[in-house]
C-alpha cells in the first residue's frame, strides 16, 4: 500500500491552515523514518527523520519552536525524493511541507544553504545554475539533428542534459529525427526550469525563470513539450500550471518525459526494436519520474520491447525505489551525503548481478557515473534510450 | 569529570545533549494533553543512539554509576508511554541496532538485534525460505525488541498467538554492563515490562516457512455472527490470520481514501491462509452458514494489501481516541452492544485481530481533534471501551506507563510478582525505565501513582465525556 497517486497540490496552493492540519494528522508511525534516504546521515538520532521534522513543524506552527540554524540545516537535508510521502499512513503532502518551510526560511533570510545561493546567483545571471553562457546551450546537438522553427513538439533540453550529461537528450532527439518527427528547439533562449530553486525555497528567482520560459513556450506555439530530465518534467508538469495561473500567463501544453514519447511510438508501431541487445539490466526509477509522475510501467514496457534485454529488479524498485541522492539541492550542498546515497544505490544494482544499470534522468545518471567510478565497479551505466536506439539501428 | 563528559568520552558521536534532539524523544504515538505530560519529566537530558551491544553496556554502566534513569526505545510506535521517560535521564535509542545476526534455516529460527524492523526482517528471511510468524500492523517501522518489550498480538496471531509465544531466547544487558541470556519463564518477565528490568540486546525468534498467503474477505451481519464464525473458523478452516472491521471503521477509511466503503453495515472479516489453505468454496460455505457473504477476490486482495495502514483514518480526524482491549469471543457481541449504547453520540470504528484460543484484540477508534478545547475532557472516552470490555470478560491490552497501575491484571499476578522480585534484584534503585511497573509518582506526591490517578480520573469523567462528541464526527 502506498499513497502515491493521491492528487497532491503544489506548495503554493496550500493555505497555512491546511498545512497545519496536515501536520496534525501525523500518526507518528515512523514509516517515513524507515524509508528516508537521508535519515541515516543524522547519527542515528530520531530528530533527522521526517517524523521528527513533522513534529518540529507542529511545534513551529504553534509557536513553540524557532527555525534555528540547526533546524534549517536539517530541513535542507532532504532530496525531496517523495519516499516518505509515498508510505505516509495519513497521506500528508510531506514534500510540500518541506518545500513550503524552505521558502519560509528563505523569506525570513535564514537560508538557503550556501551552495543554493550560488545556484541562484548563477541562474539569475546566466539563466542556468551551471553558469554556462547561452551560446553553449545547443552544443549537445549532433549534425543529424534538424529542429524546425515551428512544430507541435518542443524539445526542452534542461540544464543538466544540455550542459553536463547530454547523451539522453542527444539520443532522444536522434530517435525523433530518424523517425521524421518534426520538433522545435529554442536553444540559447531556454531558461532553467527552476526546479533547483523551487526545491530549495528560492521562489523569487524561480518566478522570473518560469515567467521567461512561459513566454518562450507561448511564442513557439508548441502543443507538447518533451524533456529527458526527471526534474524538468516534474516541474513543467506539476509546478508550471500553478505558476502560469499565478502569473496570468498561458500554459496550454502537454508535458512529456521522453519515456512517454517512446512508449507511444512503440505502441503505434513507429518504433520497432528489432536488433537484439544481449544485456541483463536493472532499472533505477528516478524519484521525480517515478513517484512524482507515476511513470513506472513506461520504462519497463520499453525495456520489454527490446529483444535480448533481460530485466532484473532491485529489491527497492518502482514506488519503493531508492534515491540517487542528488535531488532537492542535496548534491549541491551536501555532496558527500549525496555520493554515499548514490553508492548505496549502485551497490544495490550490482547485487542483482545485472551487467548494466539503466535509468532515464540525466541527474541520476550523473550521480551514478560518479558512484561507479568511486566504487571501481564494473557495472555499465546507460540511459534507457541508448538501448532503444541500439535496438532500432540496423 | 561531569556525566556529560564521561558519556561523550565513552560514546563520542553516539551521544547527544542537544535540547533540539532531546525534544524528539519526549513523546511516542499517543497525543496526551500537555497538562498530563507536565506531571512527569518526559524530556531526557541525554540520548545515546546505540550501534552495538558495547554501546548499550557503556551507556548502562555510566547510568548505573551516576544514578541516571534509563529509558530504552525502539521506534516508539505504541501510544502507551512505555518509551517515554518519566524521570528524564537517558534515552537509549536502539533503532540503529538493526542487524540480522544469524539465520538457522534448519531449525527455522533467526537471531536479531532489537532494532530490526519487522517488514525488513520478512524480506531478509525470504532468501532462507522463512518468514515472520507474527508481526504488528506497524511492521513497516516497528522493531522486534520494541514489540516484545511492549507485548502484543497482530497479523498471524490466530495461528501463532502473541509475540511472547514466538520468542525463544533473549539477551539482556543490565546496569552493571553484564549481558545475560534468558529463556522460558525466566524470559517472561522481560515481556511487557518495557525494558524496566534491563535492555534487550538480542532476540531469537521462531519463524515459519515462507509461503504465499491467500486472502479472503467476507461480510457478516452482527458481532454475534463474527464471534460464532471465528470460533468455528479457527478449528475448521485454520486460517493464519483474521481481522475484523466494523462498518463504522470501514466508513472512516473510505472517507480518508475518498472512495465508497467496502461494506455498508455489519462487519468485514479478512482472513489469510498459508499456501492454498482453505478453498474459496470452504470459506464461502462457512460464511453462508453464519449468515454472511463472501466478498470478491479483488476486495480481499485490497484489504490484505492495506493491512499495515490502520491509522489512515487520522487523515479525517485529525486525531483519534483509541480504546484497546482483549475480549473473549463469547463476550464480544454483548460488549459491542453495550459500547455502542454507551457512546451513542460518537461514530465508532472497530478493528480487531483474532488471537489463538478464542480471543480478540480490539481497537475502538473515535475521531477527534487534539487541538480542540474540550479534547482533554473527551480523552476520557478512550477508557470507556476498556470499562465496558471488563464487564464482559475483557482486559487491558498493554500497560506501558499510562496503564502501569493495571500491570498486575494485565500480566497476571504470578508474573507480576516475579517481575517485581526481579526488579528488586536487578535494579534496586529503580533506574531502569522508572514508572513502568506501577506508574510514575506525582511530582509533589511521589507516593501517588500518576497511572492510578489517570484511571481514577477517567473513570470519574468518562460518563460526562460520553455525552460530549466532537462535532465534526458525531453520529448525528
Amino acid at each position: 500500500m502506498s499513497t502515491s497517486g493521491h492528487a497532491l497540490r503544489q506548495p503554493e496552493e496550500y493555505t497555512m491552515k491546511e498545512l497545519t492540519n496536515a501536520v496534525d494528522t501525523c500518526a507518528r508511525c515512523g514509516f517515513c523514518k524507515v524509508s528516508c534516504p537521508t535519515y541515516p546521515f543524522g547519527g542515528g538520532f530520531e530528530t533527522f527523520s521526517p517524523r521528527a521534522k513533522v513534529y518540529f513543524l507542529k511545534d513551529y506552527y504553534e509557536g513553540r519552536a524557532e527555525l534555528t540554524p540547526e533546524w534549517v540545516d536539517r530541513l535542507y537535508r532532504c532530496t525531496t525524493c517523495e519516499r516518505c510521502q509515498s508510505v505516509c499512513q495519513t497521506a500528508i503532502p510531506l514534500v510540500h511541507l518541506w518545500e513550503g518551510i524552505r521558502s519560509e526560511i528563505v523569506q525570513k533570510g535564514l537560508g538557503p544553504m550556501p551552495a543554493h545561493k550560488k545556484l541562484r546567483a548563477l541562474a539569475e545571471e546566466f539563466g542556468n545554475p551551471y553558469g554556462e553562457p547561452a551560446t553553449k546551450q545547443s552544443q549537445w546537438m549532433l549534425p543529424e539533428h534538424k529542429p524546425v522553427d515551428s512544430a507541435e513538439l518542443l524539445i526542452f533540453g534542461g540544464c543538466t542534459a544540455s550542459y553536463r550529461m547530454p547523451p539522453m537528450l542527444q539520443t532522444g532527439v536522434t530517435i525523433l529525427t530518424r523517425l521524421g518527427i518534426p520538433y522545435a528547439y529554442a536553444g540559447g533562449r531556454e531558461q532553467c526550469c527552476a526546479s533547483p530553486l523551487l526545491r530549495t525555497g528560492q521562489l523569487e528567482t524561480a518566478e522570473g525563470l518560469i515567467a521567461r520560459n512561459l513566454d518562450l513556450f507561448a511564442s513557439t506555439g508548441a502543443r507538447q513539450i518533451v524533456t529527458p530530465c526527471g526534474g524538468c518534467s516534474k516541474t513543467l508538469k506539476h509546478d508550471y500550471p500553478v505558476w502560469a495561473k499565478k502569473l496570468g500567463k498561458s500554459f496550454d501544453v502537454e508535458v512529456l518525459h521522453f519515456s512517454e514519447v517512446y512508449v507511444r511510438l512503440i505502441r503505434e508501431g513507429r518504433i520497432k526494436p528489432v536488433k537484439r541487445v544481449e544485456k541483463t539490466v536493472t532499472f533505477h526509477d528516478p524519484c521525480h519520474v517515478g513517484r512524482s509522475q507515476g511513470l513506472f510501467g513506461e520504462p519497463r514496457e520499453i525495456l520489454a520491447a527490446i529483444p535480448g534485454v533481460r530485466l532484473v529488479e532491485m529489491p527497492n524498485s518502482r514506488e519503493q525505489s531508492r534515491c540517487c541522492g542528488a535531488g532537492g539541492g542535496v548534491k549541491a550542498n551536501y555532496p558527500q551525503m549525496a555520493a554515499e546515497i548514490a553508492r548505496d544505490r549502485v551497490n544495490e544494482a550490482i547485487a542483482t548481478g545485472a551487467d548494466m544499470l539503466v535509468t532515464m534522468c540525466p541527474f541520476c545518471q550523473g550521480s551514478f557515473a560518479q558512484a561507479i567510478k568511486e566504487l571501481g565497479a564494473s557495472i555499465e551505466l546507460s540511459g534507457l534510450e541508448a538501448l532503444l536506439l541500439e535496438s532500432v539501428t540496423p | 569529570m561531569t556525566y556529560q563528559e564521561e558519556y561523550a568520552q565513552a560514546l563520542g558521536e553516539r551521544v547527544t545533549f542537544d535540547p533540539q534532539i532531546l525534544r524528539s524523544y519526549d513523546h511516542d504515538l499517543g497525543e496526551m494533553p500537555g497538562v498530563l505530560m507536565a506531571l512527569i519529566k518526559h524530556r531526557p537530558s541525554v540520548v545515546v543512539a546505540a550501534r552495538s551491544v558495547g554501546d548499550v553496556q557503556q551507556a548502562l554502566l555510566l547510568a548505573g554509576k551516576r544514578g541516571i534513569p534509563v529509558t530504552p526505545r525502539g521506534q516508539a510506535t505504541s501510544g502507551y508511554g512505555g518509551a517515554i521517560p518519566s524521570k528524564g535521564g537517558l534515552v537509549l535509542d536502539l533503532s540503529n541496532m538493526n542487524s540480522v545476526l544469524s539465520v538457522d534455516a534448519a531449525n527455522a529460527t533467526v537471531d536479531v538485534e532489537p532494532g530490526v524492523v519487522w517488514e525488513q526482517l520478512s524480506k531478509d528471511l525470504a532468501p532462507h525460505g522463512l518468514d515472520n510468524r507474527v508481526c504488528p500492523t506497524s511492521a513497516p517501522s516497528s522493531t522486534v525488541g520494541g514489540w516484545f518489550a511492549m507485548g502484543g498480538v497482530g497479523i498471524g496471531s490466530l495461528r501463532y498467538a502473541s509475540i511472547r509465544d514466538n520468542v525463544l531466547e533473549i539477551d539482556v544487558a543490565g546496569l552493571d554492563g553484564a549481558v545475560t541470556t534468558y529463556s522460558g519463564q525466566d524470559m517472561d518477565v522481560f515481556h511487557q515490562t518495557c525494558g524496566s528490568l534491563g535492555v534487550i540486546t538480542r532476540l531469537r525468534l521462531a519463524c515459519r516457512a515462507a509461503e504465499h498467503l491467500t486472502p479472503y474477505a467476507l461480510w457478516l451481519p452482527t458481532a454475534a455472527k463474527v464471534a460464532s464464525f471465528l470460533t468455528e473458523a479457527e478449528t475448521v478452516l485454520e486460517p493464519y490470520s483474521a481481522s475484523v472491521q466494523s462498518s463504522g471503521y470501514c466508513a472512516m477509511r473510505a472517507e480518508a481514501d475518498g472512495h465508497p466503503p467496502v461494506i455498508e453495515g455489519g462487519f468485514l472479516v479478512s482472513l489469510a491462509f498459508l499456501g492454498a489453505g482453505a478453498t474459496r468454496d470452504e470459506v464461502s460455505r462457512l460464511t453462508l452458514a453464519h449468515g454472511g457473504k463472501l466478498l470478491l477476490e479483488m476486495e480481499a486482495e485490497t484489504e490484505w494489501a492495506d493491512r499495515f495502514y490502520p491509522m489512515r483514518i487520522k487523515k479525517v480526524g485529525p486525531s483519534a481516541l483509541v480504546g484497546e482491549f482483549y475480549i473473549p469471543l463469547e463476550g464480544f457481541s454483548a460488549c459491542w452492544r453495550e459500547l455502542t449504547a454507551t457512546l451513542p453520540k460518537d461514530k465508532l470504528g472497530l478493528e480487531a485481530f483474532a488471537v489463538k484460543g478464542g480471543r480478540l484484540a480490539v481497537l475502538v477508534y473515535i475521531l477527534d481533534d487534539a487541538g480542540a478545547l474540550l479534547y482533554p475532557l473527551r480523552m476520557a472516552k478512550a477508557m470507556i471501551p476498556l470499562h465496558v470490555a471488563a464487564r464482559h470478560g475483557g482486559k487491558a491490552y498493554a500497560s506501558g506507563m499510562w496503564f502501569a497501575a493495571m500491570a498486575e491484571k494485565i500480566f497476571g499476578p504470578g508474573k507480576f510478582a516475579r517481575a517485581k522480585r526481579q526488579k528488586q534484584k536487578l535494579d534496586p534503585r529503580g533506574l531502569m525505565n522508572p514508572g513502568k511497573l506501577k506508574g510514575p509518582g506525582l511530582p509533589f506526591l511521589p507516593f501517588v501513582s500518576l497511572s492510578r490517578l489517570i484511571l481514577f480520573g477517567t473513570a470519574l469523567i468518562a460518563p460526562v465525556a460520553a455525552r460530549i462528541s466532537y462535532s465534526r464526527h458525531n453520529a448525528s
